[in-house]
């Protein structure tokens, strides 16, 4: 069979695949359809590469809400077709899938676990990589921060690639420290909590101006975009988002990416339980659980948290957080490992109990407005639940 | 009564939540009403030699000789302990305290030779997962931990583990985990250790002010047991 023949072939048996595990409502269908389709060309990721310009978005925290907003920033902005995942899902599997279903787009934006980016890298040939942030997460998975890092390093080397970067990051930094093309976006400095030293030569970082400049060089190279200190976590990532849409050939003027700004999507979702809205945050590690904890404004909180793979199986991470901003409010935990979240609420002095489902703890809150705070799978669940669908398991980290 | 705890660099070795111990053995100290003292020490502060406790947590290779290095230089937390100080050390802290370990280029260098115990590392994949162990002494119950970590740790013969391993990898010879030395201990648990075990927590608070007062904290014990009943 040509190479043409073999992955339509491919292409036509994963379709298949993915509409028979949607109609046993086995989830979305595209993990299996991408198994299916790489099972029978295992070039298939390359070959359905060629001939489009792709980005790729990768990360701790934003991935998914990135990804989405590029791909409609490209769309609005083009009136080209997108291909983009619209699950979330990150890994090989889901990749194929999702440029299997539209392969005459001639953009796609894709969300990319940190482990496969080099893969990906390597298979796509991307024309912008876009790098959010990089802090602690899954650790049972990847070990170390540091450790992604380096991978990285090794991935990015001078080629036509263009990297957007958060510059504030010196995890990234480090990342793309022998790239050919980058661009920088920096919001002013802001200590990193995970880089005590310095990610290239380990040496103590001194944090006291609120950025780092190593005596190893890393940190001297300056911003390209400077932007508001001021902004939070999903807006930072939306101005790499824009910064990459303009490497994309999109024309955005100043006042629209101000709109964009400030407009900036975020990682949260009203559920319904026990006939109330409950705005919930999806956090998965200590950096997006301040960041949805710095957003709590009622006096009735629930937390939700499962330590399955994708949450990440150790939940000492728990540890790293401060919920002084929890104080004085009413607080239900749930999920499998309520009690973890319970016992360490506790112990700073938070007035807490626990339920054995979200619709129980929300049960038990008084009246008042409710707000969420529930890691990876918990939300999945939720959205399960919402979508009726019976198991769906995500291929996304 | 009064207590100082020390807790070393955990901006360097604060990677896997175990700076948790500390605020647990404050917890717990000042329920039984002795008054606490928390010392954090960060890079380019002295070491106080009058602590009672000392705490060492686990992180990534680079912090983790820089943490070492800075500690040989200091010799305060070496001093404390020839005192009678306890020190309780997770994971790269544990690897710090004994006698000789990879550095962050992998190679061979002395640790602070608190306990005889020499870490080294080799190919096999990462040990991680959850950690049960059952404890050198009588006055436990089962340990759990999750470990997650690359290097091995053999224990020189004069020394006692902190328990032997039921599942998980431990220190990686001799269904060893962790080291119990008088009263220094390590451990490849996270969790946090003291979290998940609040007998260890007041085990290590009685080495510094003696027996204590009874204290029921329901969430300690229900997410104690909630971990002991699932892995068992």
């Amino acid at each position: 069979m040509t190479g043409s023949l073999r992955l339509a072939a491919a292409c036509k048996a994963g379709e298949l695949a993915g509409r028979l595990s949607i109609g046993l409502g086995r989830g979305r269908g595209e993990t299996l359809s991408g198994k299916v389709i790489l099972a029978l060309d295992p070039k298939a990721i390359s070959k359905l590469g060629v001939n489009r310009d792709i980005v790729l978005v990768s990360g701790t925290n934003g991935k998914t809400t990135s990804t989405k907003n590029l791909a409609k920033i490209l769309r609005d902005f083009s009136g080209e077709g997108v291909s983009t995942s619209e699950s979330g899902a990150n890994m090989p599997a889901g990749i194929t899938a999702l440029l299997a279903k539209k392969p005459r787009n001639r953009f796609a934006v894709i969300e990319c676990d940190e482990l496969y980016l080099p893969e990906m890298y390597r298979e796509l040939k991307p024309k912008v990589v876009v790098l959010l942030n990089l802090s602690r997460d899954q650790l049972h998975r990847t070990g170390e921060v540091r450790k992604i890092a380096k991978l990285w390093h090794k991935t990015f080397t001078k080629d036509d690639v263009t990297i957007v970067i958060n510059r504030d990051d010196p995890f990234l930094e480090y990342s793309v420290a022998d790239a050919g093309h980058v661009i920088r976006v920096g919001f002013g400095g802001r200590r990193h909590p995970d880089a005590a030293t310095c990610p290239s030569c380990a040496t103590i970082s001194d944090w006291s101006a609120g950025d780092y400049l190593c005596s190893c060089g890393l940190g001297s190279r300056l911003p390209d975009v400077r932007a508001d200190k001021r902004l939070n976590g999903p807006q930072r990532n939306t101005v790499l988002v824009i910064e990459a849409a303009k490497l994309m050939g999109t024309e955005i003027r100043a006042d629209e990416a101000q709109v964009l700004i400030s407009n900036a999507p975020d990682r949260i979702h009203n559920f319904e339980a026990a006939g109330r809205e409950v705005p919930t945050h999806l956090a998965k590690n200590p950096e997006s659980w301040r960041q949805a904890l710095a957003d709590i404004t009622v006096d009735q909180v629930v937390l939700s948290v499962n330590a399955r793979g994708i949450d990440g199986r150790d939940t000492s991470w728990l540890w790293d957080i401060d919920y002084s901003k929890l104080l004085g409010k009413k607080i239900v935990c749930t999920g499998d490992r309520r009690l973890d979240v319970a016992y360490r609420l506790s112990v700073q002095g938070i007035d807490v109990s626990v339920a054995t489902t979200f619709t129980e703890a929300v049960q038990v809150l008084a009246s008042q407005p409710i707000q969420a705070i529930v890691s990876y799978t918990a939300f999945q669940d939720l959205l399960t639940a919402e979508l009726g669908i019976s198991t769906g398991k995500s291929g996304s980290r | 009564m009064s207590l100082t705890i020390v807790r070393l660099y955990h901006d360097l070795l604060g990677t896997y939540g175990d700076q948790g111990n500390a605020e647990i053995l404050v917890y717990r100290a000042k329920a039984r009403s002795i008054e606490v003292e928390l010392i954090e020490v960060t890079p380019g502060m002295a070491v106080p030699r009058s602590g009672d406790i000392y705490l060492l947590g686990g992180g990534e290779d680079g912090p983790q000789s820089a943490a070492l290095e800075m500690l040989k230089t200091d010799g305060g937390l070496n001093y404390a302990a020839a005192g009678g100080a306890a020190v309780l050390a997770i994971c790269a802290g544990f690897q710090i305290i004994g006698e000789s370990l990879p550095d962050a280029n992998g190679q061979v260098t002395s640790g602070l030779g608190l306990v005889d115990a020499h870490t080294t590392y080799d190919s096999s994949p990462r040990s991680v997962g959850e950690l049960v162990i059952e404890p050198s002494r009588g006055e436990l119950p089962m340990l759990t931990g999750f470990e997650n970590h690359q290097g091995l740790t053999q224990l020189g013969e004069e020394m006692t583990p902190l328990g032997r391993v039921r599942a998980g990898v431990g220190n990686g010879f001799d269904e060893h985990e962790g080291v119990w030395h008088g009263n220094v201990f390590g451990s490849y648990m996270h969790g946090p250790a003291l979290a998940r075990n609040p007998e260890l927590a007041d085990v290590v608070l009685r080495c510094a002010v003696g027996p204590l007062t009874e204290f029921i904290d329901p969430f300690a014990i229900a997410f104690a047991n909630e971990r002991r009943t699932t892995l068992a």
